[in-house]
Parts: C-alpha cells; structure tokens; sequence
C-alpha cells in the first residue's frame, strides 16, 4: 500500500489519509459507490434547512396547512436530492488514461478518464486535485469524458499529486457528494534546463574521438575516388577518367561531423541537482542541434545517441537518478 | 476542506450560469404575480426596473449598481414603505418589504450565493402566497411556481457553458415529483402546534357580513356569490327552513345604524353530555373573529369562546380556513333568567328617535296584551298590508328611517324587516335584539355537504321570552316565505333577479350544465379544504387515532419512519435501479441455473469444461443417456433454430432438472 504523499498529508492529517487508505483503497481505476462516496450538506443545504426551520414556525403561528405543504416539499426534496447526487457520482470508474511527462516548474498534464455505466448521463461533476483547478465533467451522450488536469511539478522525479478530488453538487448545491481516489496517478518531472552560452565547451572537447568521424553520404568534401556502383550519383561519375579507360570511377565526397558528445555527470560543477540541470540543458541542446550525445552518470551510461526516444531515456535518467524508480 | 468546497463561488470571474440567470427572472414574475394584489403598485414597478437593469447587466451593456446608488435605492424604498400608509405589521406591509428587498437583490446579484438568496425568497414567496389563498387553483399554481424555482437552482449546478432551462425544468420537475411521497407522509404525520407568538395579519377588510348594518343606506344590496362556508353534518341535515346560521348579535341601535354592543364575557362552561345535531364547518377565511353555528351550540373544541349573548367566537381572527366541530342542541334554553345588566342591554334604544313606531308599539302591546300577540300583529300587518321583499329598496334617512321604511316606503330586505320588530319591541321595553348570520344554503348532491354562501346572508329576530329564553323570529318570513323556505332566488322579483350576476344565478341553480360543473368543483374545493387546508391538529389526531390505535410520541414516530422509509424506497427504487443491460440466452440462463445448483450439491463444472462434455459427465454418472443429452444441450445453446423451440426448451429444463434430483438423491445415498 503506499503512503500517502506530502501534500495530502497537509490537507488531511496522518491519520485521516492512513483511514482513506484503508477505506479507499489505490488502484489504477476506481469505481465509485456508496463503499467510497461521502455526501454532506453545504453552506447553501444548511441555510436551506434555516429556510425550512422559518417555514415551519410561520405555518405554526398562521396554522396555515399549505404553509406547512410547502416546508414539508422542500424539505423532502431536499432528503429525496441525497439520492440524486449520490446517483450523479455513484458506478462512475475513474482511472488515468495518461501522464505527460514535464520540467521543474512547469504544469504536468495529467489525463483522467471517467467512465460512467450505461444508463443516465452524468452532468456537474468537478475533478480536481487540491493544488490544481477544478474541471467540469460531463458525461452525457458518450459514455466516456477525459479530463485534463494540470499539477505544478515543484521538484524532479515522479510527480504523485495524490488523492484526486472528485465532487458534484448536483442537482441543487445543497449536498456536496464527493470521494478522495488515489488512483495511483504519477508524473515524471525532469530537472529544470540550465541552458549554458557554448554547447560545445570542455566538457564534449575532451571526448572528442582520436579519428574523424565521417558521414560517408555526405557532401563536403572530396575523399577519394572508387568503382561505379550502379546507384552513385551520376554528377559524381569522373568523366574524365572514363575518357581516358572504360573504366567508370566516381568521387567520393563525405561530411565531417563533429565528434560525439558525452554528458558525463562527474565533470560538470555544482551540486547535484544543478549538475543534473546543466546535463538537461545540455541535452535539449544537442538534440536541437541535432548532435548525437551520450550521458554517462555515476550509476549507468546511455550511449550516444539521437532523437526523441534517445532524449527520453536520457531526460528519464536524469529525472531519476537517486530516486528509486517505483 | 472548507476552503476547497467554496472555491466555486468565489472566483473573480464567477458568472451565474446565463440558463439559471434565465430562470431566476421568470421564476421571480412566476413568485410574484400572485402577490401583486397586495403589494403597492409602486413595488411593481421597482421590481421591473430592476429586472431590466439586470437583464442590462447580463448583456453587458450596462455595469452593476454602483454603491450609492444602491443606498440610495434602499433608503428610497424604505421611505416609500413608510408612505404607502400600511398599518405597521400588518401582512402586507411584510410582503411588499419582502418583495422589494427580492426586487433589489436582483441588481446586485453577482455570485453564487447571491443567486441562492434569491432562490430562497422565491421559496418564502411561495409560502407567503398561501397566507392570502388557499384554493386548490393557488396551490397548483405555486406548485408550478416552485418547479420554476428549483429549476433555477438545477441549473446553477450544470456545466455552465451549455444553455437549456428546459432540461433544468424537467429534473426539477422529477424532484419535486419524488418528493411527493414523502411529503404526503410529513403531511399526514409531523405534529401540528398551537401558535407560538402572535402575528402581523392580512389587514384586507373583512368579508362577507359585517358587524355593523345600516340598512337604509342601501340602495342595491350586492349580492355575491362568494363561498361563506361548507358545512358536513354527521347524520341527517336538518329542514332548509331551521338552518339559521347565528353568527353576529346587534344590540345597539344608532341613526339608523345596528352594531354589536360591548364585548361579554364568554359563557364558563360546555354542557357535559351534549344532545344534538353534530356538524362540521370549513369557515371560509374572514378576518373576523365570528363563527357561525346552528341554534345553540352546546359543545365545541375548547379553544373557541361561546359568548353570553350565544355566539360562537375564534380567539384570533379566521385567515386560512378554518374547521371546526359543533354540536347544536334545538331545544336549548337560552337564558332561564335574564340579569339586570343583561336586560339593559337589550332593552336600550340610545336615541327617542322614530315616534310613529314608538306609538304603534305603545298601542300595538296594550291592544294584544303579549308579547307573541305583538310579534304576531306585527307579522300579520307584514302579510296584508303592501310589504314587499327587494334588493334595491329606497334610501332612508338616517334619523327616523325605521319609521319611513315601516308607515311609508314599505320595501326592503331582511335587516329592514328584522330592524322594525327589534326596535318596536325595543320601544316597549321587550328584550330583543337583531342577530345576523346566514339562512339556508344549497346541498352539494356530489359529495352531500351544505354550500353556504354571501347571497345567504341574513337577519333575524331574537326575543327574550320568560319560560322559554331566547326565541327566534323572523319577520322576513312574512313578507317573503319562500326565501327561508326555498333560499333566495325563489323570493327574488325578476328585476332583482336580472341585476344577478350570470355565475350568481348559475350557483342558484338556474344555469343546467353550468350549475352542474360549479357543483362539481365545489365538491373538489370542499375535499381540498376537507383533507388539505382543513388538515389541523384535530384533524390529525382523527386520522392518527383511525390509524395508530392511540397516538403516542412513539408510534407517530415509528409510522414516520415507515412511511418515510417506504417513500424513500420507492424514489430510490426509480432511480437507482438499472435495467440489465442485455436479455440473456434463454437456455444459457437455465444452463447457469443447474450448473449454480450442481456446484451446491458438490459437483461444480470444471474449468475448462465445455457445458456439453459437463452435461455428459453428470448424466454418465447418473447412468443417463449422456450423449444424447450432450446433443440435446448444445443444439439448444448455439444452434438458433433449436433455441427457438420452446418445446424443446421446456424438455431440456426438465432433463436438466431430473438429473439434478437423480445425482442429489445418489450423493445423499453415497453419503449415508
């Protein structure tokens, strides 16, 4: 079972959030019914009950039957509206349909799927976690809704907001029906980049390869000439050479490259976390510039490489490293 | 989590949503419509302004009240109550501040709580309405009224960015639909109490008759066909011609005015085993302290008054209907004895004024001799003489106008008659005095009850009489028989008649059809006062000890909780339950049976087992035909030819279930 995490532990206490826990259960979708459901009057479902409490003693003193009616309605409407909104949330699973992932500092975009059952549409229902905006769900001609939910990520490493707030008001605003589900929700943070002026400074220069790296389609420079092999480039073939012989040679051209990179944690200065930063930049860096780069950190390597999944591995190494990967 | 739950309301940018914005303004024409008549014209015309400065503010042409403005608005409004000449306290006054404060509310109604304050006094308004009306046609009304109002609050609590009041409007009316039920069970069952502290009151005149009669100021008595009361009587109901329904005494008489003398202390005690007829009357709202009952009550709820000169009064004056029960005794006595204050009283004429009917008087006793022989005279001189019953007798003068009416014009109606015997007796020192009420009546035929209304109204005679008390006579009688006998169309001349409004003759039962319809919706109104309106602590200990046995705190509160449960159940019932999503296959529901009651028996289907090689096994080891069953089963589970065969449906539960009981029976014996 897994604890509860910082911020819920500041709204709930310990020993409300080890309750939840126990009558909440985590997992990856969580169906709501009347085991996880919570109903309570509102501010407004309070001052409607003085409403009521002013009918009844006006009916008592006019001895006014109708005046009595009208109490009696609302306040059965008011008992008879637990089951509407208990309704509204109740058979609903709710599970997270995906986690994007984010810097430091930046919203982490969370999207939660609601299910409801066949049935009746669910209207007026808000999602949320506490540090978070609210958004409305409604489920009403589909059966399915995903809500975007957006958690500022404070520091790197997987971002728990913990317990998601799921609440109706529905239909009057006088009862408040909602339920805390844990539903095991993260989001990978990486480090916030520290961008630096030179790329390419002494941390890459000192791996520079001893030969030079060359991409053989390139087109710089001329290297050498060898036999036509159908498929070369016409424009390369030698004509001149092929006056003189029968022979078809073409010229070989290549390009120079600069040598690969290796983030190595170890050289850089700082602490920690801004050694991890300085490597993030560094990597978004070379990715835009499209410069293939490796990381080596004290616990593993990533060699070099390019590209979108490259850069996630690495920027997934570096949001983790020293945390355990749970 | 406080601070969590509120964060709806108080964003800077909060809007009430435009659909609930939509309904509050016609839930707001819809609560007040029917309290417009008494309000200030004024109030009205502040709430429109209002109103369209609201619907100003939502189209974003124009910007909310600014502060001083609003001061200025609620100091204006203030001012304005205190001129509009309300008595202080008094329902209305109550209303109309209620009303302006509601029309107010509305230019400054910004957020969420805002919008649900209004709600609310949509709700009181409600409520308000009934103190004025409490017909079946008002209640319906408001009924729809609060669907409009909830509706409003529905959709404060839908995604704000869609706009359809319509299906606010039906959630709101499938609440209130729910909460029927249980509001019946609230109705019937939450205690009833006696009023806590007095109140403002309806300070509308009084309908109906008054305490004060000046008959020749009259010149076109109008005749209105206004419900008085409806009375149910317990067995047979008496002759139309003995319903004198005593409601007032007048024992002062004044420049042609009758008024009711100071008020007498209430009679001290009820007769301990009342004789007599029982009834009960549904007194129509007066706003008056005077009921009206038969000739003379002798036992009644003990919260009304018998007054010492026998009339029946309500400690706090009639605003709702009002339902009470009486016994009448016919052959009462009232007042063996008559005390000398009492004889004062009702012998006291303030002014020597009307010398002719003085002098007749005077010759009128000494040549009978009695009182009775008087009385008749008196009667007699009606008969033969040129006396003639009308609605539109001529203007009398203030002073004297007895004489006039009785030696010269002739022409009037009861109050004339009924005056002229009162004061003669009076001239001659004779205790009597004039008694108002109302006469007859008309039987519903629906629902048997008697209809009394304003045309019934009437005056009377009453003079003391040594040996017998109090005695009734009525000089109208004389003059016009078949109005006490019939009522009073039949004594109406047809120029009276033609001045009748057509819904006044219809009730008289001259319109066919029409007489029929309005017959049966007062039967209806008479059952909505009966079981609704009428529905007080009485009432409710009548249909409680009918129900409970005895009526215990206990019991009601074991009853409201069962029916209470019971409703709730049945809404929830509606509401939660869900309908399977999918017919399952027939023969696979029979198949899912068996394999339920084999596994109780011990032999469960093994995973991995197709329902036939089941089948096959059970029936090989009950030495049945296994294969031919396994064929069977299969053909009736995936073959849809053979599934719709119920014959063979029917074969198939039976095979199934002898094979149940054969292995029941053989692992019973194994075990044994």
């Amino acid at each position: 079972m897994q604890a509860a995490t910082q911020p819920e532990r500041a709204i709930f206490g310990k020993r409300f959030s080890a309750w939840l826990d126990r009558r909440i259960p985590p997992g990856r979708r969580i169906t709501l019914s009347q085991s996880n459901i919570f109903i309570f009057p509102t501010r407004s479902g309070f001052t409607f009950g003085g409403l009521l409490a002013i009918l009844i003693l006006g009916a008592i003193n006019y001895q006014n039957s109708l005046v009595y009616g009208v109490a009696f309605l609302l306040g059965s409407m008011f008992v008879v509206t637990i089951l509407y909104t208990f309704r509204n949330l109740s058979g609903l699973s709710i599970e997270l349909a995906e986690a994007h992932a984010g810097f430091v500092g930046e919203d982490i975009e969370f999207e939660v799927r609601v299910d409801r059952p066949k049935g009746r549409g669910r209207e007026g229902i808000q999602i949320g976690w506490p540090e978070g905006f609210k958004q409305w769900v409604e489920i009403y001609e589909t059966e399915a809704d995903v809500v975007r939910l957006y958690v500022v990520a404070d520091k790197r490493g997987w971002l728990r907001p913990g317990r998601l707030l799921v609440e109706t008001y529905y239909p009057l605003g006088l009862l408040r029906a909602w339920t805390w589900v844990d539903i095991s929700a993260r989001g990978l943070v990486y480090p916030q980049p520290i961008f630096q002026d030179a790329p390419s400074n002494q941390a890459s220069s000192q791996h520079r390869d001893d030969g030079v790296l060359i991409d053989p389609l390139g087109s710089d420079d001329f290297v050498d000439i060898r036999e036509y092999v159908p498929g070369d480039p016409i424009k390369n073939i030698l004509w001149r050479s092929y006056a003189r012989s029968d022979e078809v040679v073409v010229k070989r051209y290549a390009s120079y490259v600069e040598p690969r990179l290796i983030f190595d944690f170890d050289t850089l200065a700082g602490g920690t976390e801004e050694k991890l930063s300085r490597l993030t930049g560094l990597a978004l860096q070379a990715t835009r510039s499209e410069r293939e780069f490796g990381l080596r950190l004290p616990n593993l390597e990533i060699p070099p490489g390019l590209g979108q999944v490259h850069l996630d591995n690495v920027l997934r190494a570096l949001a983790l490293y020293g945390i355990a990967d749970r | 989590m406080a601070s969590l739950t509120d964060k709806q309301g108080t964003g800077v940018a909060y809007q009430i949503p435009r659909n609930s914005l939509a309904l509050l303004m016609v839930s707001q024409v819809v609560v007040i419509l029917p309290l417009i008549v008494h309000i200030s014209p004024w109030i009205v015309g502040v709430w429109a302004i209002c109103g369209y400065w609201r619907t100003q503010v939502y189209r974003g042409r124009w910007g909310y009240a600014a502060g001083w403005v609003k001061t200025l608005m609620v100091i204006g409004s203030i001012v304005g109550i205190a001129l509009s000449g309300y008595k202080s306290f008094s329902l209305e006054a109550a209303t109309s501040l209620l009303v302006l404060a509601f029309s107010l509310k509305l230019v400054e109604m910004k957020n969420r709580r805002d919008a649900y304050l209004v709600i609310y006094l949509s709700y009181f308004l409600i409520a308000t309405a009934f103190l004025f009306d409490q017909t079946i046609a008002v209640a319906a009304y408001e009924l729809l009224a609060a669907v409009v109002v909830t509706a409003a609050m529905v959709g404060m609590n839908q995604l704000q960015t869609r706009v359809r009041p319509v299906a606010s409007l039906w959630v709101a009316a499938g609440l209130i639909f729910q909460a029927l039920p249980l509001t019946l069970v609230l109705f019937l069952l939450f205690p009833r109490v006696a009023p806590l502290w007095s109140i403002p009151l309806p300070s509308s005149v009084s309908t109906g008759i008054s305490d004060r009669l000046t008959p020749g100021d009259v010149a076109n008595l109008s005749q209105s066909d206004e419900l008085a009361f409806r009375a149910v009587f317990d067995g047979e109901p008496p002759q139309q011609r003995d319903l004198y329904w005593r409601g007032l005494v007048y024992s002062e008489f004044a420049f042609g005015t009758w008024a009711i003398a100071e008020p007498l202390d209430p009679l001290p005690e009820q007769v301990d085993a009342p004789v007599g007829l029982s009834y009960e009357v549904f007194l129509e709202p007066t706003q008056s302290k005077w009921l009206f009952a038969l000739d003379t009550p002798v036992s009644y709820a003990a919260r009304l008054d018998l007054l010492a000169d026998y009339r029946m009064v309500s400690p706090e004056p009639v605003l709702s209907v009002m339902r009470y029960r009486v016994t009448s005794d016919t052959g009462y006595l009232m007042d063996h004895e008559l005390s000398p204050a009492m004889l004062a009283r009702e012998t006291q004429l303030w002014r020597d004024d009307n010398p002719r009917l003085r002098e007749y008087a005077r010759d009128l006793y000494a040549r009978t001799g009695s009182v009775e022989g008087m009385i008749e005279a008196m009667h007699r001189r009606i008969r033969e003489q040129d006396y003639s019953y009308t609605l539109s007798p001529p203007v009398l003068e203030r002073v004297n106008s007895i004489d006039q009416f009785w030696f010269d014009t002739r022409r009037g109606f009861c109050t004339h008659y009924a005056g002229a015997m009162t004061y003669a007796l009076r001239s001659v020192d004779i205790p009597a005095r004039m008694v108002g009420g109302y006469q007859g009546g008309e039987f519903n035929p629906a629902t048997g009850h008697l209809v009394v209304r304003q045309y019934d109204a009437h005056a009377w005679v009453e003079v003391w009489l040594p040996e017998r008390g109090w005695t009734r006579y009525d000089p109208t009688a004389a003059v016009a028989p078949a109005r006490i006998d019939r009522g009073l169309n039949a004594a109406l001349s047809n120029e009276d008649r033609a001045a009748l409004s057509f819904l006044a003759s219809a009730r008289m039962g001259e319109g066919g059809l029409v007489t029929g319809m309005l017959q049966f919706v007062d039967s209806l109104e008479h059952r909505w006062n009966l079981w609704v309106v009428g529905y007080d602590a009485a009432a409710q200990a009548d249909v409680l000890k009918g129900m409970l046995g005895k009526v215990t705190p206990a019991r009601i509160g074991i009853a409201m909780g069962i029916g209470g449960g019971a409703s709730l159940l049945l809404v929830a019932a509606a509401i939660l339950y869900r309908r399977r999503p999918q017919q399952r296959h027939p023969v696979e529901r029979v198949f899912s049976g068996f394999c339920r009651a084999m596994a109780r028996q011990g032999l469960p289907r093994q995973s991995g087992e197709t329902p036939g090689a089941y089948v096959q096994r059970l029936a090989g080891r009950a030495q049945l035909d296994a294969e031919g069953l396994r064929t069977r089963l299969q053909a009736l589970l995936y073959d849809p030819e053979a599934t719709a065969d119920r014959a063979a449906r029917r074969q198939i539960r039976r095979e199934l279930r002898k094979l149940r009981f054969m292995l029941a029976f053989r692992t019973a014996g194994n075990a044994s």
